[in-house]
């Protein structure tokens, strides 16, 4: 079925988001405030939760068994994946990567560069499978560590080589909790401190509100429900402009198309001066002009405010 | 008033060479300095290795662009590919020029954009490594930004001819270059280097 382009990412989107921070700070209760979650206990901490706020979890020991577990008839009561910690199941890819095939590993038991990108790709289909195939919400927790970097320390998330860039790639949203005074917050902004990722209005620093009997831990149900609705909006608003946009590049495209020598630029141009330009439509515009001109070699006369061709400005005509 | 230019280019290799050098020592000789001391004579200097296999990986995409995919190494397809459908119908190569004031100097500010699309800015990078955010303290995109007042997004398309990694920056995150030219041009002052700037870098 064909959509129109303004209700492709309309609705309740399944959202993609990573969480890091130091231990202990509450990123595994946090993840758990998504909506109905299943945790996905790799690091074993479930004890390190507070009773009130564990949901539901598997703790397993190797790939098979979640790839096992993961089927649609055992998730169908949930709408979240929450997999605690990232971290646990690149070791636990790595282990399975290995099993594959030794040229994956090296002699001290880590990953060669080749069961490096084996395990990124595996990393990328198990959540295309979560996202697409599951339909589920998908909740990375990493701990996070520091690096030095000139004078600046960096918190980055804990995995080993290259799969901690390839980790970032799926994600709708990335955050860093951290405590700023009293409070928890988690920033999805980029600063010097850590590069974190915030999409279609979730960007800045959110306080993670305190937990109490009475309140609910529903923190990031609460998110993905704003991220949804900002989505919307953003979308809405886009619309327009991005109508403005296509119009005004199919208009240029057309009336610079048409140009052949002096002649029709000279109508062109004032076709082009006529549109209404939105986004960047106007350097584009400018761009493309300017490159057609000069392709013909015609001579833009300031006087005359028209272009002359070639021969003309070289009084051969 | 003459106009002196400015490129993100001489603003990137003299913040490295003060990260190499940072008591700003000028008697110390360090090649990151330099290099610097040559771009701002705008001595004309051969790629190395990694600017080779900069140059190389655009003109791949490039070409996978405009049909030729035979003229892709095959290591690199894949990672070709996937930018190339990133930058597919965006303006390529695109010339900017704008005259900014800062501290009494006209600047001429001037970039090529590798991609620009629908309000996106996108550059290519070639990196052997890359580690999330390393592009944070980059001059280029709060340069491009200033050059392309319209763009809310820029986005660094970096590659190791075999993996991907998108790093994307929005307009209301960046810093502007007006206060780094403002520094710049300051310890030119200083440094007694503010002649040689305005001798290679006047263009009207």
């Amino acid at each position: 079925m064909i959509k129109k382009a303004n209700t492709v990412q309309s609705g309740e989107k399944r959202i993609r988001m990573l969480i890091a921070g130091y231990p202990g700070i509450g990123k595994s209760t946090l993840a758990l405030s998504a909506p109905k979650p299943l945790h996905i206990d790799i690091d074993f901490g479930i004890d390190r939760i507070e009773p009130r706020y564990r949901k539901d979890y598997i703790q397993p020991t190797s790939y098979e068994e979640i790839l096992g577990d993961l089927t649609p008839e055992n998730t169908a009561d949930y709408d979240t994946l929450v997999f605690d910690t990232g971290g646990k199941l690149i070791s636990l890819m790595s282990r399975w990567a290995i099993a594959q095939n030794p040229k994956y590993g090296q002699t001290d038991g880590s990953l060669s560069l080749k069961g490096y990108g084996v395990v990124g790709r595996e990393f990328v289909r198990l959540m295309d499978y979560c996202f697409y195939e599951l339909k589920k919400h998908i909740v990375f927790v990493f701990h996070a560590t520091e690096e030095k970097d000139g004078d600046n320390t960096r918190l980055r998330i804990k995995v080993e080589g290259q799969t901690k860039n390839n980790v970032w790639e799926p994600m709708d949203l990335g955050g860093f909790v951290e405590m700023m005074g009293n409070d928890r917050t988690i920033g999805f902004s980029n600063c010097e401190r850590y590069f974190a990722k915030g999409t279609r209005g979730i960007h800045g620093i959110y306080k993670i509100p305190a937990l109490s009997p009475e309140k609910p831990n529903d923190f990031l149900t609460k998110l993905f429900a704003e991220y949804n609705k900002k989505s919307a909006d953003e979308i809405a608003a886009d619309e327009e402009l991005k109508r403005k946009y296509d119009a005004a590049m199919a208009t240029a495209r057309e009336a610079i198309g048409a140009i052949v020598n002096a002649e029709t630029a000279n109508a062109a141009a004032a076709t082009i001066a006529n549109i209404d330009h939105a986004l960047t439509s106007y350097t584009e515009v400018k761009d493309m002009w300017q490159e057609k001109t000069k392709s013909l070699g015609l001579i833009y006369d300031k006087a005359t405010k028209s272009y002359k061709d070639p021969e003309a400005a070289n009084g051969n005509v | 008033m003459a106009t002196y230019k400015i490129t993100h280019s001489l603003l990137t290799s003299w913040l490295y060479a003060m990260k190499e050098n940072p008591f700003e020592d000028t008697t110390t000789e360090s090649s990151a300095y330099d290099d610097f001391l040559r771009a701002l004579r705008r001595e004309p200097s051969e790629p190395n290795e990694a600017m080779q296999a900069g140059i190389d990986f655009e003109n791949a995409i490039t070409d996978y662009l405009a049909g030729k995919e035979s003229c892709v190494p095959d290591n690199w397809l894949n990672a070709v590919s996937v930018i190339a459908e990133h930058i597919r119908g965006a303006r390529l190569q695109v010339d900017l020029r704008k005259v900014i004031s800062v501290n009494g100097f006209q600047i001429l500010l001037h970039g090529k954009l590798d991609a620009l699309r629908s309000g996106t800015i996108h550059d290519i990078k070639h990196s052997k490594t890359y580690d999330r955010g390393k592009y944070f303290n980059s001059t280029q995109h709060p340069m491009y930004f200033a050059l392309c007042e319209a763009a809310e997004q820029f986005t660094y398309e970096v590659s190791n001819g075999s993996d991907v990694w998108t790093e994307t920056y929005r307009r209301d995150e960046t810093r502007s270059i007006v206060p780094i030219i403002s520094e710049f041009l300051k310890y030119l002052q200083m440094s007694g280097m503010i002649e040689t700037y305005r001798k290679y870098w006047i263009v009207a």
